[in-house]
């Protein structure tokens, strides 16, 4: 699953919806479609795979959006009640603040405590540009250039200084991290502090910008070349013939295939069936609940919409 | 003695025993023991140079690692040899042989015609009869173990052992200890009798089987009264009696048992209980009663003690001899083991 | 602290799986020991049962696991699956046996699909540690022949004995009661007193 689908309060109503389709469908003169006969007769096959039940728990979509609530894959530091402590504790702190959803090429305004500042907080607007940890150390990096100087800033997602997280372009970029941008133009991560935040309709996919950004000449911070970025278009220029023989020989074209490696890497769908079982239900509730506040916030101020 | 012996063996060797020597007097329990043997060795000579030319059979074995035909000697190969041949897991496990899928025949017995060949272990899928087997040759290591555990002061005089009975939870051997009246072994006496039974365990002795006639089985057992009272019942069928020997103990039984003392493996004699209350014929007469696993059976200590101290109970079954002198019906013939 | 891959989803195997891989030794590196673990899956798959330095067989039959549980998850018809298997196995015959035989074989299992037996070793002098490792339901003879449940098993038919003549002894108990006091509290208490001993298989 390339894109996450934005989870709405349409979904709530989405069985009702399916209630109603049928039945105008039932009352319409037009006959139904022949394709859907097979369909259901696959349907009748009793599912005897286990595996296969489980892969299709609907819930698995929510890795996407809360990827902190996966503990840590490494079997060092797994300790069953430690996670189940830190996710009642993270459902917790989501009832104190909303954090919303966002993705790595996001754009966030965080507001923190701040008190040497002026009005004891802190706002800063940039580009997410890495997402880490698990758990409470969920943590993510911010970038923008301030003063044609880049700054980025690095939150905890569950720190309590943290007043206020507002996502103001909700997206994603071509690559996981965008850790490239130190090392790309300045155009590529300014954004003005005043932006407003955009707001999608419900129910659309979270959009991929697929931008491709321009890198300075070298010296670069890290072997960009080697790292099969795709949202970098003219890494081929700064490139001499070393370089390139370099990559060819580093390039490991076995590891796609490396089933273990990338079992070592992730949390088993079982594992995490069992997870999002748990924490689900308060998830869902959860976002009614700021829906319902949105709404009322966006009929009582229609006017600054305007100016 | 030794003249005795000989002379014993000439005649033998003429097949010309008939009359049994005053031996009865001047026999201390040792020294029967070895005129046993020897006549028993003397006569399983006897028997395989009887065989004469050596003719081949051919033996189709069934079973792992795959089915194959095995061309042996008639009269001489046993099913062990088959398993020589095979591997020596099979050696080692093979407790009895199906022949044909219907005769179980012992480990050690000479095949005598071509047939089809299955060695069967503890594991077997149905194994009763491997299992009546085990209880056999726990009896009568029992009684090997009798004869040897006392001092040469005390007379020991095997009486017989019952068919083997599982479900009853203990193998049994009737002893006459003549001069031993009302004795009730201590713990520690229970202890070395059963460290008796595991040295003799221990020295990994073939179960060799032999039929003999009635006449030389008389004289085998010349010294015992009971046996000799014995044998004319059993042999009343077919004429011959079934021996068995294992180290230089030989006594007699039906059969079949497993192939070697070393597949018994856990085991410990729990009880000697005086039967003569029960028993009025015979005075002195001592039940011997033990448990015993094969080897390979790994059983927790726990259910090992509810089985020993189950098996410490008087064991009711009749000993078939009084039976078989005066009904002499076939089932209790059957049941002397 | 690292996050959880979101991005692929994988079924959780059945059987114990190191913190770390284990570096087969090899001067090519990593690639020489997925070349190593390649041959050996494939020699697993067509063979059913191999035997092997346990170091090595451990190794490979994590890989063998996953390859199977990802042919029962996607099935034949998902392509990133069908290139894993074609790169997996080297003889590509093989392939239509792991999503016509194999995955038919597993689908409804709870237990894992390979088995990994110590093999004996050498009494004396050097050695590594063997193993064999098998997928289960082979053609082949048990390597495990330790069927205890078998009821006809001597130590089975001794305890079955013995719990027959516990329950004997217990019912006797209380109807000596019965037959002395006639008095129902007495029955309860003995009653109460349930068999402890079970026939265990060993």
């Amino acid at each position: 699953m390339a894109l996450a689908i934005r989870r709405s309060t349409s979904e709530v109503f989405g069985a009702a919806k399916w209630f109603i389709r049928r039945d105008c469908r039932a009352l319409s003169t037009l006959p139904e479609k022949a394709v859907e006969v097979p369909v259901e007769k696959k349907r009748d096959r009793p599912v005897v795979s286990r595996i296969r039940a489980n892969a299709r728990n609907p819930n698995l979509a929510l890795r996407h959006v809360y990827p902190e609530f996966l503990p840590d894959p490494n079997p060092k530091w797994r300790n069953s009640l430690r996670e189940k402590l830190e996710r009642t504790d993270m459902l917790n702190r989501r009832k104190q603040i909303d954090i919303p959803e966002f993705y790595v090429g996001s754009i966030l305004a965080v507001t923190v405590a701040d008190p040497h500042a002026q009005g004891k907080t802190n706002r800063f607007v940039g580009i997410c540009i890495e997402r880490k940890g698990a758990g409470l150390r969920a943590e993510f990096t911010l970038r923008n250039v301030v003063d044609h100087q880049g700054v980025e800033v690095r939150y905890d997602l569950y720190d309590p200084t943290v007043h206020s997280i507002q996502v103001l372009r909700l997206e994603k970029r071509l690559d996981d991290k965008l850790l490239y941008l130190r090392d790309a133009l300045p155009e590529y991560s300014t954004f003005p502090f005043d932006m407003d935040p955009e707001i999608l309709p419900d129910g659309t996919p979270v959009p991929v910008n697929p931008v491709q950004v321009k890198l300075k000449p070298r010296p670069w911070l890290e072997r960009w070349e080697r790292q099969e970025l795709q949202g970098v278009s003219n890494i081929e220029e700064h490139l001499k013939e070393k370089d390139r023989v370099r990559r060819e020989l580093r390039k490991e074209p076995w590891e796609k295939y490396d089933l273990m490696k990338q079992y070592r890497k992730t949390i088993p769908i079982e594992d995490q069936n069992d997870i999002w079982a748990e924490v689900n239900h308060q998830l869902k509730q959860l976002q009614l609940t700021r829906k319902k506040v949105s709404r009322k916030r966006t009929f009582g101020v229609p006017k600054t919409q305007l100016g | 003695m030794r003249r005795q012996i000989l002379c014993l063996s000439t005649k033998i060797t003429h097949n010309s025993c008939t009359k049994a020597l005053p031996l009865t007097r001047f026999l201390s329990t040792q020294e029967a023991i070895d005129r046993r043997y020897h006549l028993f060795t003397l006569e399983k000579k006897r028997q395989l140079d009887k065989v004469g030319r050596v003719e081949k059979i051919e033996v189709q074995y069934k079973g792992v690692p795959n089915d194959c035909t095995l061309v042996m000697n008639k009269g001489i190969s046993t099913p062990y040899d088959c398993a020589r041949h095979l591997s020596e897991w099979h050696m080692d496990t093979s407790a009895l042989a199906l022949l044909d899928g219907t005769v179980y025949w012992d480990m050690h017995r000479p095949l005598t015609e071509n047939c089809t060949l299955e060695l069967q272990n503890f594991r077997v899928p149905e194994p009763q009869q491997v299992n009546r087997a085990f209880w056999r040759t726990c009896s009568f290591m029992l009684g090997a173990c009798a004869t040897v555990a006392f001092k040469d002061t005390v007379p020991v005089k095997l009486h017989s052992f019952p068919g083997p009975d599982i479900r009853s939870g203990s193998f049994i051997y009737d002893v006459q200890l003549p001069t031993l009246d009302d004795w009730k072994p201590s713990q520690q006496e229970l202890i070395t009798l059963g460290a008796e039974y595991v040295k003799l365990v221990r020295q990994n002795e073939p179960l060799e089987r032999l039929e003999v006639s009635e006449e030389l089985a008389l004289e085998m057992f010349v010294e015992n009264e009971h046996k000799t009272k014995q044998i004319p019942s059993i042999a009343r069928n077919h004429g011959k009696v079934t021996l068995y020997k294992v180290g230089k103990h030989v006594d007699i039984s039906k059969g079949p048992m497993i192939s070697t003392t070393k597949q018994i493996g856990r085991v410990a004699v729990v009880s000697v209980h005086n039967l003569n209350g029960s028993n009025s014929e015979v005075e002195h007469l001592y039940r011997f009663q033990g448990v015993a696993l094969p080897t390979g059976v790994i059983i927790n200590h726990f259910a090992f003690s509810i089985l020993t101290d189950r098996a410490k109970k008087l064991n009711t079954v009749r000993s078939p001899v009084p039976k078989t002198l005066e009904h002499e019906d076939s089932e209790s013939i059957a049941m002397k083991a | 602290m690292n996050q959880a891959d979101v991005s692929k989803l994988v079924s959780k195997l059945r059987i114990n799986v190191l913190p770390k891989h284990r570096n087969l030794n090899n001067p090519k590196g990593p690639e020489g020991r997925i070349d190593k673990l390649r041959k050996t899956v494939t020699g697993l798959i067509k063979f059913e049962r191999i035997e092997l330095n346990y170091n090595r067989a451990d190794e490979a039959r994590q890989y063998a696991e996953r390859l199977i549980s990802e042919a029962i998850r996607h099935g034949d018809c998902h392509k990133p699956t069908m290139d894993t298997a074609n790169f997996w196995l080297l003889e590509k015959e093989l392939i239509h046996k792991l999503f016509k035989v194999l995955v038919p074989r597993y689908e409804a299992t709870n237990l894992s699909y390979t088995r990994l037996i110590s093999a004996p070793q050498q009494q004396y002098g050097r050695h590594t540690d063997k193993a064999v490792l098998e997928l289960r339901g082979n053609p082949f003879p048990d390597l495990m022949n330790y069927k205890t449940n078998n009821k006809l098993l001597i130590q089975n038919v001794l305890l079955d004995a013995a719990k027959q003549d516990y329950k004997q002894s217990k019912i006797n108990e209380i109807a000596n009661n019965i037959g002395k006091k006639g008095n129902s509290s007495l029955d309860k208490s003995s009653k109460n007193i349930e068999v402890p001993e079970k026939p265990t298989e060993s």
